[in-house]
C-alpha cells in the first residue's frame, strides 16, 4: 500500500489512480512514477515500492497499461508504462469518483 | 470479458516466456534500487547507509519475486499441477492399491472399448465413399419372420432401371475366381459386380476406369469382358507396371481385360470383404459354365442389392417407392403363374433401409450376440467403477485425519475434492491409457474367433473417432463414478467431527454408514448376474457339444478339391475321384476316405421334395456323397447296404434315407426296397432305397438331424457342378496328409487350385462361433467379475475392520471371546453379502429371460447354474469377510487400545 506520510492509509484503489494519474503526461518508469507522486503531493505520498510495483503489474494485466523496455535519461534499460486507452477511461471514471467522494466527506467534516 | 481474454493471453504468455518474466523483473527491480541509491547520494548520504536503506525499502528479493509472479500465473493451473504431484506421490505410497484399481479399470474400459470396436467395424462404420449416407440396403419382404436381402437376378434387373428416387441400383456377389498364373492357379477373392456399382460407390480409380453399365451386357464391351482390380492385386500380380490397363488375365478359363485399377481405401460395398478382382455381374453364366446361378433365373436368390438415392430423396420416400413399385417388377421380370401366386399370397414387396455402413450378411448373425456381450462388458465397467469407488471410499474413511488436518489447516472443502478427484482421475487415466491399449490386440483375437470361418473377411476394428469418442466417455464417466463419490463421503463431515476423527465418538457414526454398503452389495448383485450369464451360455456350449453330430469328428479331415473349372465329367471325372481316393488311402496314418458334395455344419444347404406316392411330400436335405462315406463318417448303418462304385446311373437310381427320413417317409413301414419320387417343378425322378443310416445332424450342431437324403456320387448328375470334398479319417498328426493331398492334386490336376483341408472338429468350432465366443467372453468376464469382487470386497472389509481395532480390542479388554468377535464381524461383513446376493438372484431371475434365445437344451432359469453362481460368490464372500474377521481375532487388546 502507499502511504500517507501522516501514517494515514491510503483508500484502496487510490493508488491506481494516482498512478494512472502520472502517466498521463507519457510513458514513465516505475521510478518516476513514484517521483511523481511524491513530488507533486509536496512529500505527503509517499509510495512503497512493495506497492507500487504489484500495482503496475497488476494493471499492465488488465489491460490499463502497457509496457515497454527502452533507454532511461541516465542510458540504462528501463521498463516503461504507457496509458491505454482503457487505461485513460479508467482515470476518468475513479476521478470523478474521488471528486464525488471527497467532497461528500468534506460535507459531513464541515457539518456543524 | 476482453479484459479476461487480454489478461489470460497475458498470462499464457507468460507461462511460456517465464525466463524472460523472471529476468525482466530483476531488471526493473535492479533499476529501480540503483535510481533510489543514486538519489541518496546525491542528497549527501554515505554509500553504505543508502544501500542499507534500500535494502529496507524492498525487503527480500525473492518474497518481491514471488509476489509479482503469482499476479502473472494461472492460480487453479498451477494448483493443479501440485495436486497432481501430490496425487503420484500418494498412489506410489500405496502400489499395491494402484496397481489393482489400475488393472480393474483397464479391465473394464478395455472391455469395452474392445467390444465396441467391434460392433463399430460391423455396424456402425461408414464405407469409405463419398456421400455414404446416401446409400440404401434393399430387401424383400414376403411375411416372413425377418426381411430376405438375397435377390434373384431378374428382380434385380426390374429394378436397376427405375431412377424415381435412386440414381443407381447396383448388385454385387462374392466370388472366388480362379486366376491362372505362371506358377499355377491361384483362388482370388473377387466379386461380380452389375454395371452401375462403381457410379454408385463414386470412388475414381487409381488407373484406367471403372465398370460401367456397358460392361454389364451380354458379352461386355466390343473389347471383351473388362475386370477392375484391387491396388493389393496390382502390386501383388504385375508388380505395379504401369502398363497394366489392357492386359488380359486368364480368370475361371475366360480372358478378361484389365480396365482399371482401384485404390487401396476402396473395398466395394461389403464392410467385411476386401476384394482383389470385381467382373460384371453379366460374366456370371461365362465365369460358372453349366452350373451358373443366372440360369436359375427367379429361382437362384444370391445378390445383395443396393442403391444410391437421388439428391434430396429421404429413406422413408426411397422405402415406400419400391414397396409401391414391387408389384410393376414382379409382373415384369416373373413368367411363372406359380411363382407369381406365392408372391402375391404372401405380400411381396422390396423395402430399403440405411446403407451407408454397407450389406454384410454376418450382420445379421451377430449383432445380437453382439450386444449381449456389450451388455456384459457394460456389467463389468460399472462393477469395476463400483468396486473402485468403493475401495476409495475406504480409503478415504482411513484418511480422515489427514483429511482433518488439511483442512484444519485451512483448506477448503473444493481443493480436497479436487486433490481427491485428482487422485481418481489419474487412476483413470491410468486404468483407461491401458484398456485402449490391450483393445486393439484383444479386438484382433476377438474378430479372428468370430470370423475364423470365413477367412477372407474382415472386420475393421481399428480405433476411429467414434470408439474414440466411445472410449472418452466410457473413461470419463468411469472416473467420475469412481472418484466424485468417495471425494465428496470423505470430506462430506464438518470440521468438529474431522477433527475429533480417530476417536472412538465417530466409531459408530462410521459403522452406520449405509453408502458403502450398498455399494458392496450391489457389486455383489451385479457380479452374480454375470456369473449366472456366464453359467447360462457356458452350459448351453456344453450341451450343443455333447449332443453329438450323430457322426464321429474326431480325426476326421475334409480336403476341398476345386474341381469346377477343369474339363472332366462324367464316368471319366468319378475314374479320377476313385484313383485320387485310393492313392490317398495309400497314405499310412488314412484309415478309410470317401467324398460328399456339402460337408456338415459348412451352412451349405440342398434340398428336394420327395414323396411316396401318398401325395405328401416332405422337404428332404440332401447330399451326394462316394462308397464307405458311411463308415467313415462313423455313421451307422442301420438297414440294407452302402453305395459302391458300380452303382452307376446304367443301374437305376438308388438312395439311403437316414431314419429321420424313413420315419417321416415311411412311417412304420420298412423302405428297404421302396420307391421314392422326387419332385422338382414339372420333372419327377424316382430312385430306389437301398439302406437306412443313422440320423446326422447337417445344418448346424442346434437343430436336430433333418430327414435327409443320400444319393450315390456315382449317379451324379452334374447338377451340382463336379466339386467334391474329400473325407478321410486318420490316425495321427494331419500334418503329412495335407502335403500329400497338395502333391497328389497337382500330379493328377495340374489345372486346379491347391486343395484346402480342414479338420472336421475346426468346422464344428467355427459353425459354433458366435455361441463359443459369446460363453467364452461371458465365462471369462465372469472370471473377472468374482476375482474383482473378491479383491474389492475383501479391501473394503479389511479397512474397515481395521478401523475398529480400537473398538475390538476394548471388547475384548471387557471379557470377549475370540470366537464371539469372529463371528460379530464374520456376520456382518456376510450380511451386505446375503443383501448383495438375493438383490442379484431377483435381478437374474428377471434378467436371464433375454439370453433365453441364445441357449440350447438349458432353461433361462436352470437350477443347476443359479445353485453354483450363489454358491461360488457365497464362497468368495465369506472369504473376503472372513478373512478381516480372523486378523480381528489376533489383536491384542492391550496394544489395540494403547495404540491411540
Amino acid at each position: 500500500m502507499g502511504q500517507i506520510t501522516d501514517s494515514g492509509e491510503l483508500i484502496q484503489g487510490t493508488l491506481e489512480m494516482l498512478v494512472l494519474k502520472a502517466l498521463l503526461r507519457g510513458p514513465l518508469h516505475g521510478y518516476s512514477v513514484a517521483e511523481w507522486i511524491q513530488q507533486t503531493s509536496q512529500q505527503m505520498l509517499k509510495v512503497e515500492e512493495g506497492a507500487l510495483y504489484p500495482a503496475l503489474h497488476r494493471m499492465e494485466l488488465r489491460g490499463l497499461l502497457k509496457s515497454k523496455w527502452g533507454m532511461s535519461d541516465n542510458n540504462r534499460r528501463a521498463k516503461f508504462y504507457e496509458l491505454t486507452t482503457e487505461g485513460q477511461k479508467r482515470l476518468n471514471a475513479e476521478a470523478q469518483r474521488w471528486a464525488r467522494l471527497s467532497s461528500a466527506v468534506a460535507f459531513v467534516m464541515q457539518a456543524s | 470479458m476482453a479484459q479476461n481474454l487480454h489478461e489470460f493471453l497475458l498470462r499464457l504468455k507468460a507461462l511460456f516466456l517465464k525466463r524472460r518474466l523472471d529476468r525482466d523483473m530483476a531488471d526493473e527491480l535492479a533499476f529501480h534500487q540503483a535510481m533510489l541509491q543514486n538519489r541518496l547520494v546525491r542528497e549527501g548520504i554515505a554509500q553504505a547507509e543508502a544501500d542499507a536503506q534500500t535494502r529496507r525499502a524492498f525487503g527480500n528479493a525473492s518474497r518481491w519475486h514471488e509476489r509479482l509472479r503469482e499476479l502473472w500465473q494461472f492460480r487453479s493451473l498451477e494448483n493443479l499441477g501440485r495436486d497432481v504431484n501430490f496425487s503420484v506421490r500418494v498412489l506410489r505410497k500405496s502400489p499395491g492399491f494402484t496397481f489393482v484399481a489400475i488393472l480393474t479399470l483397464a479391465l473394464g474400459v478395455g472391455a469395452n472399448t474392445t467390444v465396441f470396436s467391434m460392433i463399430n467395424g460391423l455396424l456402425l462404420r461408414p464405407l469409405p465413399v463419398p456421400e455414404s449416407d446416401r446409400l440404401a440396403v434393399l430387401g424383400i419382404e414376403q411375411g416372413g419372420p425377418r426381411a430376405n436381402y438375397s435377390f434373384p437376378e431378374p428382380l434385380f434387373r426390374g429394378l436397376e432401371h427405375r431412377h424415381e428416387v435412386f440414381s443407381q441400383v447396383f448388385a454385387f456377389d462374392h466370388a472366388d475366381l480362379q486366376v491362372r498364373g505362371n506358377s499355377g492357379t491361384e483362388k482370388v477373392n473377387g466379386q461380380l459386380v452389375s454395371g452401375d456399382f462403381f457410379n454408385a460407390l463414386q470412388t475414381a480409380p487409381l488407373l484406367g476406369r471403372t465398370l460401367v453399365p456397358e460392361d454389364d451386357g451380354k458379352g461386355g464391351n466390343p473389347a471383351g469382358f473388362g475386370v477392375v482390380i484391387s491396388e493389393r492385386f496390382w502390386e501383388r500380380w504385375f508388380n505395379r507396371a504401369p502398363n497394366v490397363i489392357g492386359q488380359r488375365l486368364q480368370i475361371d478359363n475366360t480372358a478378361l481385360t484389365v480396365v482399371g485399377v482401384m485404390p487401396k481405401g476402396f473395398i466395394g460395398a461389403d464392410p467385411l470383404q476386401r476384394p482383389d478382382l470385381f467382373v460384371p455381374l453379366a460374366l456370371e453364366p461365362v465365369l460358372d459354365g453349366p452350373n451358373n446361378i443366372t440360369a436359375a433365373g427367379i429361382h437362384g436368390w444370391w445378390l445383395n442389392v443396393m442403391g444410391r438415392m437421388q439428391p434430396g430423396a429421404t429413406l422413408q420416400q426411397a422405402n415406400a417407392q419400391v414397396g409401391s413399385a414391387s408389384t410393376a417388377v414382379i409382373h415384369e421380370v416373373v413368367t411363372e403363374p406359380e411363382m407369381m401366386g406365392q408372391f402375391e399370397k404372401r405380400h411381396f414387396h422390396f423395402i430399403a433401409e440405411s446403407g451407408s455402413a454397407g450389406f454384410t450378411y454376418l450382420r445379421m448373425m451377430f449383432s445380437r450376440p453382439l450386444g449381449a456381450v456389450f451388455a456384459m462388458c457394460g456389467g463389468i465397467l460399472l462393477l469395476a467403477c463400483m468396486n473402485l469407488a468403493s475401495l476409495l471410499m475406504a480409503r478415504g474413511a482411513a484418511r480422515q485425519p489427514e483429511l482433518a488436518t488439511r483442512l484444519a489447516l485451512g483448506a477448503t472443502r473444493r481443493r480436497l475434492v479436487q486433490q481427491l478427484l485428482v487422485e481418481s482421475l489419474l487412476i483413470a487415466l491410468m486404468g483407461t491409457v491401458a484398456g485402449l491399449a490391450i483393445s486393439p490386440l484383444v479386438s484382433q483375437t476377438l474378430t479372428v474367433m468370430l470370423l475364423g470361418g470365413e477367412g477372407d473377411m474382415q472386420v475393421d476394428t481399428s480405433l476411429d473417432i467414434r470408439v474414440f469418442v466411445f472410449a472418452a466417455i466410457a473413461s470419463i464417466v468411469a472416473s467420475l463414478l469412481v472418484g466424485l463419490v468417495p471425494a465428496l463421503q470423505a470430506t462430506s463431515k464438518g470440521l468438529n467431527d474431522q477433527i475429533k476423527s480417530g476417536q472412538h465418538t465417530t466409531q459408530a457414526h462410521e459403522r452406520r454408514r449405509v453408502l458403502p454398503r450398498i455399494m458392496m452389495a450391489g457389486e455383489i448383485a451385479l457380479a452374480l448376474m454375470l456369473v449366472v450369464g456366464a453359467g447360462l451360455l457356458a452350459s448351453s456350449l456344453v450341451r450343443l457339444y455333447l449332443s453329438g453330430a450323430g457322426f464321429d469328428p474326431k480325426g476326421l479331415e475334409n480336403i476341398a478339391l476345386s474341381m469346377d473349372k477343369q474339363p472332366l465329367r462324367g464316368q471319366p471325372l468319378m475314374e479320377y475321384y476313385r484313383e485320387l481316393g485310393d492313392r490317398l488311402h495309400r497314405q499310412p496314418t488314412v484309415t478309410s476316405v470317401s467324398f460328399a458334395r456339402i460337408v456338415p455344419f459348412t451352412h451349405r444347404v440342398w434340398d428336394e421334395d420327395l414323396s411316396v406316392g401318398d401325395g405328401k411330400t416332405t422337404d428332404t436335405y440332401h447330399n451326394s456323397v462316394g462308397p464307405d462315406y458311411f463308415n467313415t463318417m462313423r455313421i451307422p448303418i442301420v438297414a440294407g447296404r452302402d453305395f459302391n462304385w458300380n452303382d452307376t446311373p446304367s443301374t437305376g437310381l438308388k438312395m439311403i434315407i437316414n431314419q429321420a427320413a424313413a420315419k417321416a417317409l415311411f412311417q412304420d413301414r420298412s423302405p428297404l426296397g421302396q420307391t421314392v419320387t422326387k419332385h422338382d417343378g414339372k420333372a419327377i425322378t424316382q430312385y430306389q432305397v437301398v439302406g437306412v443310416v443313422g440320423d446326422a445332424k447337417y445344418e448346424d450342431l442346434r437343430s436336430p438331424a433333418p430327414p435327409t437324403a443320400y444319393l450315390p456320387m456315382t449317379q451324379d448328375d452334374g447338377d451340382q457342378g463336379p466339386s467334391y470334398i474329400a473325407v478321410v479319417r486318420m490316425t495321427g498328426p494331419p500334418g503329412p496328409l495335407a502335403d500329400a493331398a497338395r502333391s497328389l492334386a497337382t500330379s493328377t490336376a495340374p489345372g486346379i487350385p491347391m486343395p484346402v483341408m480342414t479338420p472336421m472338429s475346426v468346422t464344428i468350432d467355427e459353425s459354433l462361433s458366435a455361441e463359443r465366443v459369446m460363453a467364452l467372453l461371458a465365462v471369462f468376464f465372469a472370471a473377472c467379475a468374482l476375482i474383482v469382487t473378491a479383491v474389492g470386497l475383501y479391501g473394503t472389509l479389511a479397512y474397515a475392520t481395521a478401523r475398529r481395532t480400537n473398538e475390538i480390542g476394548i471388547r475384548m479388554a471387557l471379557g470377549a471371546r475370540r470366537t464371539q468377535v469372529v463371528t460379530m464381524i464374520f456376520l456382518q461383513n456376510a450380511s451386505v453379502a446375503l443383501v448383495g446376493t438375493s438383490l442379484g438372484l431377483i435381478v437374474a431371475l428377471l434378467g436371464s429371460r433375454l439370453l433365453a434365445s441364445f441357449l440350447y437344451g438349458t432353461s433361462a432359469r436352470d437350477p443347476w447354474v443359479f445353485a453354483g453362481s450363489i454358491l461360488s460368490l457365497a464362497l468368495i464372500a465369506s472369504a473376503a469377510s472372513l478373512l478381516p474377521a480372523l486378523r480381528s481375532a489376533r489383536i491384542n487388546p492391550m496394544v489395540a487400545i494403547r495404540c491411540e
